[in-house]
């Protein structure tokens, strides 16, 4: 057992009251779920399996629609992360006026890419949608702090400043070691078996977790410009994703003016 | 037309966030007014005659939205939308952060005008700091007795409950907000039923965004008759402008509706010296592109319709000669296909594999017929979704794709002519 998950039972019983005022907020109950991860969040460095369970408890849910709902949120880190959060905002406003500089001296000071945490667990570092703070690009926010007009000897000072302490932004509770990437990628996922093998080869997945395959795009197109048949068995289809889209099209075009 | 000054008077001059200064110029004045001398009813005809309409997006009439409220149920919501999210705007982060009470006064008095008992307002989870400002705004509030039961010996109580979110663009949608704050995944609703009928706990509810709301303030004060004496004919009013990207003093200007599109670019202090015009999108990520032969179109709703566009949020990003469209295409649709919420087999999939191919024209490497195809999967998208984000796809690659077709043929290198790709 970490120290961590020695101390949480006092940690929970700390924060049963606040929750407690949390949920009376609301006229349901599970309305408080996003206030009470936060705080959980806040004190723990991330939304360990523990505050999930208790919170889930606390709000007479299941464990899993607990996780789903935390899944859904950018905010919410359910792996621990660095004491200090950069994300670089890449937003078009920005990236038109000097995100890309900023972001690529980023990268090579701490030496990590979007998602990573350096080696020494101090900084995760993300480049994240639009801030709205467009009129002072590039913007960024360090722990949740805008940091305004930013170029890449800017990026140097504030790194400069954050590592020797002397910045005014408090560091993020950190009561786990961070690993080298925070988001939960899929590949570990289905080589843990916790889930199953979709999405194999997609780069970039999206909030949905990502499902992507190419079968999607031919179905899309099928959907509005063509009949839709559902007759084609498992293991053609298996074959034809595993080619361009494009092949596919053009095939399927030959096929049909051979037939006429 | 100048820039003026309703919402944003003295931002920048003064700390709004005190609440005695707030009071000394005026504040709570209406909202005191309101539970005392007025009935709820007054306030909607005040919302219905100013014509105010929608300034988070949509642009919907705000008094009509109130109306489709059934009368018979007695249990409503009102839902402040503070979810500013849409690329290119950053009007609620400001009004949040250096005018909280305004914000808040605002909230009340939608709150009087549908007669509702609760109000909620949804904080975009990055606004952390401007939720503190707001939290401390509404305990201050309330404990001068602005807010919480039989305000001003009115007999009228009204809670309001601050509430964050945690990241995701999609709980701006106002259906995908009511399941955040009711503690679920982000995911927007079939509608019908409209929140109006079946929102909140499946009570009646009105979303409306920020800057909505604290219209209504000046219009209180100053009269319907005032805010419906600006403007065009069906775009009534004042808009804050977030202008943004290729000017040299991007901000927020707050101006009349019908400014025209120059005169938004002039009032940012126009172009970087030297630099020409490409185009400007001017109602956030979501809409197309205009160009230079509608740089004197009023900005409205209408006139930006006409144009094949949107006023939206009122984010207005201004491009020069320096913008590489294609990566602005592959940047925008990014963002689309990366805060799609998956619930729509068009919107999950479509933005991603658009993303994709625009990802291999960035890189010089587009196959012959990327674009074509690019246009014909966009408008397979539109119109299949459940909410407006898929649809919010095509708008702006269709537009610069339509526009400068050859900085996109120059990525595809067997398309190409020899020069295109050396350069």
């Amino acid at each position: 057992m970490s120290e961590r998950e020695a101390k949480f039972p006092a940690l929970l019983a700390e924060l049963r009251p606040h929750c407690e005022r949390l949920i009376a907020q609301y006229e349901r109950k599970r309305s408080a779920l996003l206030p009470i991860v936060h705080l959980f969040q806040e004190r723990e460095g991330y939304v360990s399996h523990e505050a999930m369970r208790a919170v889930a408890a606390m709000l007479d849910l299941t464990p899993a629609e607990v996780e789903s709902t935390v899944s859904f949120y950018t905010l919410f880190f359910r792996r621990p992360i660095g004491k200090y959060l950069i994300q670089v905002c890449r937003g078009l406003s920005c990236s038109i006026n000097g995100a890309p500089e900023v972001m690529a001296r980023c990268r090579e000071r701490l030496g990590v890419g979007h998602l990573g945490t350096t080696a020494d667990g101090l900084f995760s570092y993300e480049e994240v949608e639009c801030l709205a703070a467009c009129d002072r690009a590039t913007c960024a926010q360090v722990n949740l702090e805008f940091v305004y007009d930013l170029t890449p000897a800017a990026v140097d000072a504030m790194l400069d400043d954050l590592r020797a302490g002397t910045a005014t932004v408090r560091p993020l509770v950190q009561t786990d070691p961070p690993g080298a990437i925070w988001s939960i990628r899929q590949d570990e996922q289905v080589a843990t078996g916790t889930k199953a093998l979709g999405s194999r080869g997609v780069t970039n997945p999206n909030n949905a977790g990502g499902v992507g395959d190419a079968a999607g795009l031919i179905m899309l197109d099928r959907i509005v410009n063509k009949t839709v048949s559902f007759h084609e068995a498992t293991r053609e289809r298996a074959v034809r994703d595993s080619r361009a889209v494009r092949d596919v099209v053009e095939e399927e075009e030959a096929q049909a003016h051979a037939g006429h | 037309m100048p820039v003026t000054k309703v919402l944003t008077d003295g931002i920048g001059e003064v700390d709004l966030r005190d609440l005695a200064v707030y009071r000394a110029r005026g504040g709570y004045r209406q909202w005191e007014r309101a539970v005392r001398e007025l009935q709820p009813a007054d306030v909607l005809a005040a919302a219905e005659t100013s014509g105010l309409r929608g300034r988070g997006g949509a642009g919907f009439p705000t008094g009509r939205k109130w109306s489709f409220l059934p009368t018979d149920k007695h249990v409503r919501y009102l839902v402040c939308n503070c979810d500013e999210a849409e690329p290119g705007t950053f009007k609620d982060h400001m009004l949040l952060e250096e005018a909280p009470h305004l914000v808040l006064e605002g909230i009340l008095l939608g709150a009087y005008g549908i007669a509702c008992h609760h109000a909620f307002i949804y904080i975009r989870g990055e606004f952390k700091r401007g939720y503190e400002i707001f939290v401390r705004a509404l305990e201050e509030a309330r404990q001068a007795g602005l807010v919480g039961s039989n305000v001003f010996g009115s007999g009228f109580d009204i809670e309001v409950t601050a509430h964050r979110g945690a990241g995701a663009y999609i709980c701006g949608e106002e259906t995908g907000l009511l399941n955040s704050l009711e503690g679920k995944r982000g995911e927007p609703r079939l509608k019908p039923p409209f929140p109006a009928i079946e929102g909140l706990y499946g009570a009646p509810t009105v979303v409306n965004n920020v800057e909505t709301l604290a219209y209504l303030v000046p219009i209180l004060e100053k009269g319907a008759n005032w805010f419906a004496s600006v403007g065009t004919e069906r775009s009534k009013g004042y808009k804050i402008v977030s202008v943004s990207g290729h000017v040299q003093k991007p901000g927020n200007y707050e101006i009349a509706l019908g400014t025209t599109v120059r005169e938004i670019i002039e009032i940012a202090g126009g172009l970087r010296p030297g630099r020409r015009l490409m185009a400007v999108q001017p109602g956030g990520g979501s809409s197309a592109c205009i160009f230079e032969e509608h740089l004197d179109l009023p900005y409205d709703y209408e006139s930006m319709a006409k144009a094949g566009s949107m006023l939206g949020s009122g984010a207005f990003v201004v491009f020069d000669d320096t913008t590489d469209f294609v990566a602005a295409a592959y940047n925008m649709v990014r963002f689309f296909a990366h805060e799609s919420c998956g619930q729509c087999t068009p919107c999950r999939e479509g933005g991603h594999w658009i993303e994709t191919v625009l990802a291999r024209l960035v890189r010089g490497e587009g196959i012959e017929g990327d674009d074509a195809m690019m246009l014909r999967v966009a408008g397979t998208i539109t119109g299949l979704n459940l909410c407006a984000l898929g649809d919010s796809i095509e708008p702006f690659l269709k537009s610069v794709l339509v526009r400068f077709p050859d900085a996109f043929k120059a990525r595809i290198p067997s398309a190409a002519p020899a020069s295109a790709v050396a350069s």
